[in-house]
């Protein structure tokens, strides 16, 4: 009952991550594809109520919205064994079918047509649950309507639920291979700027790392899109596990995501998952313990999202927080063993404004999924160093916009409609300082970042000048 | 002679009785007178009594010693004429001459010593002493044939003399008795066998001055044999003593209590002392038989002898004088403490000794060692007499385990171990805790099962002292089979385990949902004041948290023994200060549970609930300042000054809420990690080792002790756990100002939408449009008034917020450098963790 979360599907990418999660978590919970419960599924402890409820049937129901503009993933998915999981009624197909076409303003704008359908499927959720914690997107940046319908329903949701927590699963395009879509930076900044102020958390999955540990770590030469996607589908269950199976710390979201995101504005976390293995595949078996998993998760090769920082940028890099959530059977005096290791040996950079420290949660694993290892690990952090993926996209939008390439396709659409491109620059100004803001917490002058005003002198003993003087205000 | 002539010894008669009268002048001495015929009467009546002298008549023995006597007295030259005249007077023999020569040197004697005394009284009238002075006179006169009638009866000087008279008459009587009485050894032989049986013998009987039989003075013997038979007759004194307790203690058997040990004592010594009847009968019978003897020439003495008889009472005296010693050792005590004295005296190098000590004591403790076997095999305490060195009392079940039973020190005999007495004192108690506590029937099944493993010796009286071994093994046996049932019986029908962690997730708050749910729900309701809550509508709100948490889903024995409990209030309190939880642990789980432990799992929970508010009110903050709710696009309309202020106070609120966030979620990792799972699976491991109902107590003890300590609770760290609560005190009171800032910024944000929305923005917001039309008047004027009330209200929050910061950072400081100087190495990894990025040591390097 308690500590409900949301999930929210938008787009192609996002119902198929969300797929693979909703799969994950059926075996975690011992949930049949049908959503009833196994027979073997007797032990007690794990928390399905979080993500699932039960109809009048006891059959568990996620609590999942699953929305798209077109009905070719949502369609395959209520074609496959997995149909009669999902409430029939939280799908949500446009009725044209036709898509977004790859262009933020048509999903923003789609999205705004068909709000008060999905707000309805949204509500009749929240009502259904006693006391809800908050949402989880699942969507891309770079297509139409994950970024664009997923940009306005975090609009919607930050208006409509303020006080609840809205977190979500982003993916970020492979930057690495030229996109089909090419308005991509467009596209991602605008959706940025609106994960950078609707949302209170964004789970940064970068299909760059992504493809990039599945060839190195998993040694698949082409990677699909199945196994990139259980790559995430892993992350998003090892993050929610704290949820799932309650223990004396970590047990919500609220508390999870507080101490990871101790600046407001600093929210996007990296994610990191050790040892990885996709379906099926058979690794080689390595040994596991605590300090092995921890260090193994420091190491940027690791981590899911791409540093594009060069190496004295690379450097300068610190974390902000860390969240190091261990899996299996762990004795807890290891924990502290490999904390005193990490820390003699500087495996870790962390601010210096402020204390920090790696924090460690310890979860049980679903006694129902076999893994080979006997330890995992999955590493939320918040780092400077995701900066670079922003100035990234900052870039390939600058290069995009003075070409005045492909405006045209947004001009079509009321936001931009007059030419009026102000909305891009908003989004651009948003975003630099964002990145700006990054770098600040690097220094240790964080605290006085952003006021030393050229003009005035606001800082300390100044505070009072800028106020004091009303001729200034207006 | 007197038939042929008694008138002419009247005649003799009447002259001497006139002679003797006529001496005394003031007597009227004439043959008629009264008082001569009187004097005459008594006389006759003398003379004609039949007293004979005791001594046996020896002529020469009386001149002997007539002689020494006059040689004593220095009257050396007289003493020489008597010997002459002796002579003289023994050599005449033939007719005519003195028959009865000893009967007349005798009165002589008599007489002389009678003057002698008597020379300076002369008042009575009729003085025989006058009439026997007269007597050597007499004597020599009537040396014919009438002197020899009278002395022949034997003359005794009995008569109206004075009393002082008759008693040295006797006195002298009985040393002529002592000086002639010579005792025959067989008589002392008899009279001492009497004596060792404790029966007065003729001449030796039981003094009670000298406190031992001795032989009478009366009795003329020597030194020698005087000494041996002071010697034999010890056995008697010591027989006396020996039969006078096991008689005292019989006597006190059914009324007093000394106890079946004392009883068994007792009946030990009367069968030694039957054996010693034995040894006397023989003796005695033989008493009497003369030596059998090759020559019957020569003349035997009886087959015992005094020396025969110390021969023959050798070892029986060594064992008499050891049950003499016991007695008197025991003579107070009972039970374990006399079979413990006992035993002290058994430890002897003399084989016989030892075997006689041996013998005594298997009976002696065979009662104890029955009940040592019925309370290990049965769990009775068969000790009416209170000898046993397990002592029960009555108590509460709770408390059996603890206080039921202990062990009583001075009932511990010392050849029974302390470890094996711990160990028999175990398994009994776990017999009787199984069966009062846990009403556990199976314990007779594994009793029964250790009795046959112990083999036969725990027949009923099987085992005895010197087994020490076998009783060893039959109390390991049963303790060791005991004690798995037992613990079986906690793990499996009582769940001991289930137990300890439902405490460990309810009262130590490991079951996250459920306490943030509790949280949830109670946390608004305990900020009232405490005696204005209902404890009743608490117990509602606590039911409400299991069933919306995986709490539901235990046990619903254990949910049913979760409560709510307020403790003690005073006025002031808030519901925070008061409310806790408690666990029911009933019988038999409150005797790990006692009140005194689940006091300490209240203070812990108490500790561990105001961090998690505390952590809850940071959360709780966190949550009003979370990324998505100050919306910036709105503010950037503010006045350039007025965004800056807010700027700096929001990053200032920020940066504070980060220290302290970090301080708490650090201070709460640490409880978990170092403080509640380390304890936890250090107390699994011991549960698992645990082989006794004690080792199980003592690993829970020590779970709780380090979670106590290392929870900041325990004594030493009352400084550091009091600066931690002033820590937590300052935490919620920033989440006031927090609070206070965020509503602040959203009435500004609420503000400026108002004054901006006329001018045309394009703002998505709509709900204040109507009443910002209204206040479109005031707009110009209005603004400059919200800058200005904006910056005060920012300006004052930085303040307060700075100051706050200030006093947090200088307590901060001082619980951090108090943490190196707890003794506990556990809190060492508090610190480690609060200044994992040596952020606090960097910012003080003195630190």
């Amino acid at each position: 009952m308690p500590r409900e979360i949301i999930t929210l599907q938008v787009g192609q990418c996002g119902n198929q991550i969300g797929m693979e999660f909703w799969k994950q978590l059926c075996l975690e919970h011992g949930i049949s594809k049908e959503g009833i419960l196994e027979d073997f599924a007797t032990q007690g402890g794990d928390r399905k109520d979080v993500f699932f409820y039960q109809a009048d049937d006891q059959h568990y129901i996620p609590r999942a919205l699953l929305i798209d503009l077109e009905p070719r993933v949502i369609n395959g998915i209520q074609n496959s064994e997995y149909r009669n999981l999902y409430n029939h009624e939280n799908i949500f197909v446009s009725d044209h079918g036709g898509g977004a076409g790859n262009n933020w303003a048509s999903g923003y704008h789609q999205g705004k047509g068909v709000e008060e359908d999905i707000m309805d499927m949204i509500d009749r959720e929240a009502d259904g649950s006693d006391s809800l914690e908050g949402f989880v997107l699942c969507h891309s940046i770079a297509g139409g309507t994950g970024s664009g319908m997923g940009s306005y329903l975090l609009e919607t949701l930050n208006d409509r639920y303020s006080k609840k927590l809205v977190q979500t699963y982003s993916v970020f395009p492979n930057q690495m291979e030229t996109s089909d879509v090419v308005v991509q930076p467009y596209n991602s900044l605008l959706t940025l700027k609106r994960l950078t102020l609707n949302a209170d958390c964004v789970v940064v999955l970068d299909n760059t790392a992504l493809n990039r540990i599945a060839v190195e770590r998993l040694h698949l030469s082409n990677p699909t899109f199945a196994q990139t996607n259980s790559l995430v589908s892993t992350v998003m269950s090892a993050s929610t596990t704290t949820l799932r199976y309650p223990g004396y710390m970590n047990n919500d979201l609220v508390g999870l995501l507080a101490s990871l995101i101790p600046t407001p504005r600093c929210h996007f976390l990296m994610t990191g998952y050790t040892p990885l293995t996709v379906e099926r595949q058979a690794n080689v078996i390595r040994k596991t313990t605590v300090l092995d998993v921890m260090r193994r998760l420091l190491q940027t090769k690791n981590i899911m999202v791409s540093s594009y920082a060069r190496t004295k940028e690379a450097s300068q890099a610190k974390y902000i927080s860390i969240l190091n959530i261990i899996q299996g059977e762990v004795d807890p005096t290891q924990v502290h063993e490999s904390l005193q290791r990490i820390r003699e040996r500087k495996l870790v950079n962390f601010i210096e404004w402020g204390p920090a420290s790696i924090q460690v949660a310890l979860s049980r694993k679903s006694p129902y999924v076999q893994t080979a290892h006997r330890v995992s690990g999955l590493m939320l952090a918040s780092h400077t160093s995701i900066r670079h993926l922003f100035s990234k996209c900052l870039s390939q939008y600058e290069k995009l916009r003075k070409k005045q390439a492909f405006l045209d396709n947004y001009r079509k659409f009321p936001m931009f409609a007059d030419n009026d491109l102000s909305e891009f620059d908003e989004s651009r100004d948003i975003i630099e300082s964002l990145v700006d803001e990054y770098k600040a917490c690097e220094s240790p002058d964080y605290i006085k970042w952003g006021m030393e005003d050229p003009d005035q002198i606001l800082t300390g003993d100044g505070n009072a000048s800028g106020t004091a003087d009303p001729s200034l205000a207006v | 002679m007197e038939e042929d002539d008694p008138s002419k010894a009247l005649d003799l008669i009447k002259d001497l009785v006139f002679r003797l009268l006529s001496q005394n002048p003031t007597s009227n001495s004439s043959p008629t007178s009264s008082d001569f015929q009187k004097s005459l009467r008594y006389a006759i009546r003398i003379l004609t009594s039949r007293m004979t002298p005791s001594i046996a008549p020896d002529a020469a023995g009386i001149a002997e010693s007539i002689k020494r006597r006059l040689a004593t007295e220095g009257k050396s030259s007289q003493a020489l004429t008597f010997a002459d005249l002796y002579t003289k007077f023994a050599s005449k023999t033939g007719p005519g001459s003195v028959n009865n020569k000893w009967a007349v040197l005798y009165l002589l004697k008599i007489v002389a010593e009678d003057r002698k005394c008597r020379q300076t009284q002369f008042e009575s009238s009729v003085l025989l002493p006058n009439l026997v002075a007269s007597d050597p006179v007499l004597g020599k006169k009537s040396s014919g044939a009438a002197p020899e009638k009278e002395w022949q009866k034997g003359v005794l000087l009995v008569a109206k003399d004075p009393e002082n008279l008759r008693d040295v008459a006797f006195k002298e009587f009985a040393n002529l008795l002592k000086e002639e009485n010579e005792v025959t050894e067989e008589v002392l032989v008899r009279d001492v066998l009497y004596a060792c049986q404790g029966i007065d013998g003729k001449y030796v009987k039981f003094d009670n001055n000298s406190d031992g039989y001795v032989l009478c003075n009366l009795i003329k013997a020597s030194r020698a044999t005087r000494t041996m038979i002071r010697k034999l007759c010890e056995m008697g004194w010591l027989f006396r003593k020996v039969k006078g307790y096991i008689s005292e203690s019989m006597e006190r058997f059914p009324a007093e209590d000394i106890g079946t040990v004392g009883h068994a004592f007792c009946a030990a010594l009367q069968d030694e002392l039957s054996e010693y009847y034995k040894l006397l009968a023989v003796l005695e019978a033989q008493a009497m038989n003369p030596i059998p003897l090759v020559s019957e020439a020569a003349s035997s003495g009886n087959y015992l002898s005094l020396r025969r008889l110390a021969v023959w009472f050798a070892e029986p005296m060594a064992k008499m004088r050891l049950m003499a010693v016991l007695v008197d050792k025991c003579r107070v005590l009972k039970g374990g403490a006399m079979a413990g004295a006992i035993h002290l005296h058994a430890q002897h190098g003399d084989p016989l000794v030892l075997e006689f000590m041996r013998r005594l004591l298997r009976r002696v403790c065979s009662p104890l060692f029955e009940m040592v076997r019925s309370w290990v095999l049965e769990g009775e305490l068969e000790d009416i007499f209170s000898e046993f060195f397990v002592v029960g009392q009555q108590v509460k079940a709770e408390s059996l385990w603890r206080e039921g039973y202990r062990l009583h020190a001075g009932m511990l005999p010392s050849f029974i171990s302390q470890s094996l007495a711990q160990r028999i004192l175990r398994t009994g108690k776990s017999i009787n805790f199984l069966r009062v506590c846990c009403e556990d029937m199976g314990w007779a099944d594994a009793a029964t099962e250790a009795a046959v493993a112990a083999g036969t010796t725990t027949k009923r009286g099987g085992l005895g002292y010197g087994e020490t071994d076998a009783l060893e093994s039959l109390v390991d046996g049963a303790a060791k089979r005991i004690d798995k049932h037992l613990l079986d019986v906690m793990h499996k029908r009582y769940k001991f385990k289930d137990h300890c962690l439902a405490i460990k997730r309810y009262l130590l708050l490991g079951q996250g949902d459920f306490v943030q749910y509790l949280m949830d729900i109670v946390g608004p309701e305990l900020s009232e004041p405490a005696n204005a809550i209902s404890s009743f509508k608490l117990s509602g709100l606590l039911e409400t948290a299991i069933r919306s948490s995986n709490a539901q889903y235990d046990d619903p024995d254990i949910l049913d023994r979760l409560k709510v409990k307020m403790m003690p209030h005073g006025t002031g309190d808030r519901g925070w200060d008061v409310f806790s939880l408690e666990y029911e642990a009933r019988v038999p789980l409150d005797t790990v549970f006692t009140e005194s432990v689940m006091s300490k799992y209240l203070r812990i929970f108490n500790f561990l609930w105001k961090l998690r508010r505390v952590e809850h009110a940071l959360i709780g903050t966190w949550k009003t300042m979370k990324p998505n709710c100050i919306t910036s696009c709105s503010l950037t309309k503010l006045h350039h000054g007025v965004k800056l202020q807010l700027l700096s106070t929001l990053r200032r609120c920020q940066v504070l809420w980060v220290e302290m966030n970090h301080f708490v979620t650090n201070l709460q990792y640490y409880i978990m990690f170092e403080v509640l799972e380390v304890s936890w699976s250090d107390f699994s491991n011991e549960m698992e080792a645990a082989m006794d109902l004690d080792d199980l107590l003592a690993a829970h003890k020590k779970y709780l002790h380090a979670i106590f300590e290392k929870s900041l609770l325990g004594e030493q760290s009352q400084t550091l756990c009091k600066s931690l609560f002033v820590l937590f005190d300052l935490i919620l009171r920033f989440r006031s100002h927090a609070d206070r800032l965020y509503e602040g910024i959203h009435e500004l944000q609420c503000r400026t939408l108002e004054s901006s929305l006329p001018s045309g923005d394009k703002s998505k917001k709509n709900r204040s449009t109507e009443k910002s039309l209204e206040t479109a008047s005031w707009k110009a004027d209005g603004k400059k008034a919200l800058t200005q009330r904006a910056g005060e209200f920012l300006r004052n929050v930085e303040q307060d917020l700075a100051s706050l910061a200030k006093e947090y950072s200088s307590l901060l400081e001082g619980f951090i450098s108090q943490l190196p100087l707890q003794q506990h190495v556990d809190l060492k990894f508090l610190l480690f963790r609060l200044d994992f990025t040596e952020f606090y040591s960097q910012l003080r390097p003195h630190v």
